[in-house]
């Protein structure tokens, strides 16, 4: 519970957080998207940055739904014993 | 929270063996073979439920090896909890998703009026009112009640898992179709 109480005192002190501290989080961010992740970031805006990473969670939730699908189809044919033993190998 | 915990997610690698764990125990624990009990219902149905379940089976064990740590993940477990909390309640399917959004965006009322008077300068965060962030706070889970700081940080850590969590779901998926 230390964390909640550390984020909101975080959230305090957003009102002082100074441009590099933008542009860190920002580049943070575009480090993890695979579309722009190689692009300069000078030449990469802020809302290009959050516009690519709605588009990245989008994409990520349709695959764990497609995913999910598929596993739970693959589960449903795969015989019980066959499954019990691919899950205990890779549980251990 | 225990010391061992790190405050970001160190090392993927570590990550996904982590999720994957997680993940499988709680496949294991659906039990989605041919002799499920829930086999009466007809067909389309019955595919979507199951899929839903292995759905919400892969969110938890992301949300539970981050454990209360983070915003998102409280989020996503909080939203579990309830959904299997309404369930034993009713036992029919109403939309059970509404009633869950209409919780949050209660406390997302609040939370807006607190984070405004928190804040005493709204102009200095250069996102605020942008499309964009408004699109990001729908799909970070929890996001609603973050400001644009922290908004950023969780999505960063949300993305990172996420990613994590479908490479270990396409695994398995090949590792399935391979035996």
């Amino acid at each position: 519970m230390s964390s909640r109480r550390s984020r909101s005192r975080q959230s305090t002190t957003s009102s002082r957080i100074s441009d590099d501290q933008i542009n860190d989080l920002v580049s943070k961010l575009q480090q993890l998207l695979p579309e722009i992740r190689n692009r300069c970031s000078d030449k990469v805006s802020a809302s290009k940055v959050l516009q690519e990473t709605c588009n990245y969670i989008k994409s990520l939730h349709q695959e764990v739904d497609d995913l999910s699908e598929r596993l739970s189809e693959l589960l449903e044919n795969t015989d019980s014993t066959q499954a019990s033993i691919i899950r205990s190998l890779l549980t251990q | 929270m225990s010391p061992s915990q790190q405050p970001s997610s160190p090392n993927p690698t570590h990550l996904k063996i982590r999720f994957a764990r997680r993940f499988l125990r709680a496949l294991n624990n659906l039990n989605i073979t041919k002799t499920s009990p829930d086999d009466d219902d007809d067909g389309e149905n019955r595919v979507y439920r199951r899929s839903r379940r292995v759905k919400i089976a892969a969110y938890t064990a992301m949300a539970s090896v981050v454990g209360s740590r983070r915003a998102w993940s409280r989020a996503v477990l909080w939203k579990v909890r309830n959904r299997s909390r309404n369930r034993s309640l009713l036992s029919v399917r109403p939309r059970r998703k509404r009633v869950d959004c209409k919780i949050t965006n209660n406390d997302h009322d609040h939370a807006k009026v607190f984070v405004r008077r928190r804040n005493p300068n709204p102009k200095r965060d250069p996102f605020r009112d942008s499309g964009q962030v408004l699109k990001l706070r729908k799909l970070v889970p929890g996001a609603e009640t973050m400001d644009s700081w922290c908004l950023m940080d969780e999505t960063a850590d949300y993305i990172k898992c996420l990613a994590a969590q479908v490479e270990v779901m396409k695994t398995l998926v090949d590792l399935y179709t391979t035996t």
